[in-house]
């Protein structure tokens, strides 16, 4: 009888969600077409960029994006008569974006050298050159110096291209094989965290960018006056897209001949770096052959599922890595916490419940940026890039040993007095009371909320990302981005789901195994 | 010998006194049945005898040796070597019974004779056995207490208490949680137990059962000791108005 009702209830909540999810999708659905009514009266030009790159583009101390590019493109639809939406986007998924029209070009200091028939380009606006910045401190004074070195790049860009791309010159590849390590990180905030805590000993990036943030962070650090490639920056638009590519153009080029185009890069300290002539070459008609030809031999060179799990091998042995390591500090370290937090000792046991508070009630993203970067920058110590994988332990660990001693806690409290009592009596010492009689019974009752947390657990491993550590997602955001491609993607998710399945399974059947009581 | 001496035991819950100036001896073979309504402290008492509560005030001595002394209007508590070694010579029965669960019946009555008295594991498994046969639960020693009715659950606890070789046992409302036609059967397994000179305090309902087995009645209320004597000077003959009220209302 009460078995039908819950069925029943769960059934119910099962429709109120449909139904709820079906509104929500009405909504937008809605809400996507007044937009597109929009577009007919007013048409929107939406331009996709990295929120971390100035001076090309960024969000500023009043949270606004601006910068150099961001300029340009809002004069441009001032003069066409557009509304311009400046859409931040994930380097990594840029292509993505594009393919998908979530966005009509990527302006954003974007190297066109290497990536010639990836994407219908604008002509190139602006020279740029990938330099090498160190602090200034550093013995390194040459290229050359490089060697046996760590050195950082930014994921999919210009400066990593220069080293391991396709066009990269035999001269630098041959260098990036003399560093120690080449890493790469999301974005050049955390290069520069990375530098000045000396988990790198240098950041290679666009001169553009290098000479703005070395400018922004004082004289901490140096750029060397060897460069490593010198390249150029156009607007990307989706190969074929030519039509938008010309509008665009046009206005830029209008925009060169009256001035405001340069007085844009005079505001942006950028004068010296502009390279767009005023007139426009005619040789542009010729170009627009080339997209019908690059783009089926674009498809040709997709990898295979096997070869993208292949390559994802190594990366799902770090999340491996990182989840069982995390399980074996984690849970004795959460045992120890709940033993804290029920001792009868007022103040103790509010620093465990302290503890337990600001680790559930902060992200997990943060703490681990916090354990990686704050031993450099809140006591002064010097961390080699080795670090960051000792740091992704040790933060993962110290979080779910507190969301672990919760579960403890009430697994404790689940067992009930009398059985202690009865302990008391028979003369077992509270060591033997819990050993033998709580302990066995706190496993049997935490089981279910543990397999949440655990599966919880595989998945957030993914957050090891914040601190450059390249597990399944982070390589599978990467190989996305090099190859433009979404399966990798798809199968770093058919990863996760078999691993949780796996996880449950083996839940499961420690569950039934200690079903012989109740 | 005395087994049991309790002297002007107090006990207060915060504010309020639940119990005031008990003092009680057992002797040596002794049977007691403590009666008295809900709420009289009854439970307390035993609970404060077996340590699992804190007296306030008073001094309980087992076997003529003071475990807990009275000192300044305060209960002073010994070391826990003391307290283990004053452990070991009771026993207690619960009206839950708190079996282990995660432990089959054998195990459930020789862990702690093993692991907490340290003695022979083989004499232990014999001994627990027979106890077992005692309470006629000969065939289940591989069960687990969730396979077992309550009455023979309750049989478990008693063949737990006795593999400890107590020199009392406590009964704290033995058949409360039971069937009428199960407590039959405990209460039998009881009257053996106080045949076989076992020294006894039960704290029980069953006014017949106290009538049978007791040597003295002890009548409770309001965390005081009313009276105390003779089964029929008390069950059946007490002068007393309130002992006299609560028998009429059973």
């Amino acid at each position: 009888m009460t078995n039908s009702r819950t069925k029943r209830y769960f059934i119910g909540s099962i429709c109120m969600l449909l139904l709820l999810s079906l509104f929500m999708g009405m909504t937008l659905t809605l809400s996507s077409g007044e937009v597109y009514a929009e577009n007919e009266s007013k048409k929107t030009f939406t331009v996709g960029f990295d929120a971390s790159f100035p001076p090309y583009g960024y969000r500023d101390e009043n949270g606004e994006y601006v910068g150099f590019d961001l300029d340009l493109a809002e004069e441009v639809c001032t003069r066409k008569g557009w509304t311009l939406k400046k859409q931040p986007i994930d380097w990594d998924s840029k292509d993505m974006e594009l393919d998908s029209g979530a966005i009509d070009c990527i302006w954003n200091g974007f190297t066109i050298n290497g990536r010639e028939n990836d994407y219908t380009w604008s002509e190139p606006y602006v020279d740029n050159s990938q330099v090498v910045i160190v602090k200034a401190d550093s013995k390194i004074k040459s290229l050359s110096d490089l060697k046996g070195k760590t050195v950082v790049v930014q994921a999919d860009s210009s400066a990593l291209a220069a080293f391991t791309g396709d066009d990269a010159t035999e001269e630098n590849k041959s260098l990036a094989k003399s560093f120690k390590e080449l890493q790469q990180v999301s974005d050049y905030n955390s290069a520069f965290l990375n530098l000045e805590s000396g988990m790198v000993d240098a950041i290679c990036m666009d001169i553009g960018v290098a000479s703005y943030q070395v400018k922004q962070r004082g004289e901490k650090y140096i750029i060397l006056s060897e460069e490593v490639s010198s390249e150029q920056y156009g607007v990307g638009f989706k190969l074929g897209n030519t039509a938008l590519r010309d509008e665009v153009m046009e206005v830029l080029y209008a925009m060169k001949a009256d001035g405001k185009f340069d007085e844009i890069a005079k505001k942006w300290e950028l004068e010296t770096a502009v390279c767009l002539k005023a007139a426009a070459p005619k040789e542009t008609t010729a170009d627009e052959s080339q997209p019908e030809k690059t783009a089926p031999a674009q498809s040709a060179t997709h990898m295979s599922v096997g070869q993208i799990a292949l390559d994802l091998l190594g990366g799902m042995g770090a999340t491996l890595l990182i989840f069982c390591l995390t399980l074996i500090f984690a849970l004795p370290l959460g045992l120890i916490l709940t033993f804290i937090r029920m001792t009868k000792i007022k103040v103790i046991q509010l620093l465990a419940k302290f503890y337990i508070s600001v680790m559930r009630g902060t992200p997990l993203m943060l703490q681990l940026l916090v354990v990686c970067y704050g031993p450099h920058y809140v006591f002064g110590l010097n961390t080699d890039s080795s670090f960051r994988f000792y740091a992704v332990i040790i933060g993962f660990s110290l979080n779910y040993a507190a969301y672990f001693a919760e579960i403890f806690r009430a697994g404790i409290q689940a067992v009930p007095i009398g059985q202690r009592e009865a302990a008391s009596v028979l003369g077992y010492s509270r060591g033997q009371t819990f050993r033998k009689i709580v302990f066995p019974q706190m496993v049997k009752n935490i089981l279910p909320p543990m397999t949440n947390e655990v599966i919880t657990l595989v998945k957030d491993t993914s957050l090891a990302f914040a601190l450059a550590y390249t597990e399944v997602f982070t390589l599978a955001k990467q190989i996305a981005a090099a190859e433009a491609n979404i399966m990798p993607l798809f199968v770093a998710g058919v990863f996760y789901y078999v691993f949780n399945l796996l996880v449950a399974f083996i839940m499961g059947r420690i569950e039934k195994k200690l079903n012989y009581y109740h | 010998m005395k087994v049991l001496e309790i002297k002007n035991l107090k006990k207060d819950f915060g504010e309020k006194t639940v119990l005031e100036d008990i003092s009680l001896t057992v002797n040596k073979g002794e049977v007691i049945s403590v009666i008295g309504p809900s709420g009289s402290g009854k439970s307390t008492l035993l609970r404060c005898a077996t340590f699992l509560e804190k007296a306030t005030d008073g001094s309980i001595a087992y076997c003529e040796k003071e475990v807990v002394k009275s000192e300044g209007g305060r209960a002073i508590y010994p070391s826990k070597a003391e307290m283990k070694a004053a452990r070991s010579k009771f026993g207690l029965v619960f009206q839950s019974f708190n079996l282990f669960p995660h432990f089959n019946v054998l195990k459930n009555v020789t862990d702690a004779p093993i692991s907490v008295m340290k003695r022979d594991r083989e004499q232990v498994m014999t001994e627990a056995r027979e106890m077992l046969k005692r309470v006629g639960l000969e065939d289940k020693e591989n069960a687990y207490p969730c396979e077992l009715s309550g009455g023979q659950q309750q049989r478990v606890a008693i063949a737990r208490a006795l593999v400890m070789n107590p020199e009392i046992i406590f009964f704290d409302e033995p058949t409360s949680a039971l069937d009428p036609e199960i407590t039959a059967g405990i209460l039998k397994i009881m009257k053996e137990l106080a045949e076989a000179d076992m020294t006894m305090v039960i704290v029980t309902h069953e006014i017949d059962f106290a009538r049978a087995v007791s040597d003295r009645v002890i009548f409770m209320a309001d965390g005081h000791i009313i009276e105390q004597g003779s089964p029929k000077d008390i069950i059946d003959n007490s002068d007393n108005e309130r002992t006299r009220a609560f028998l009429r209302k059973l």
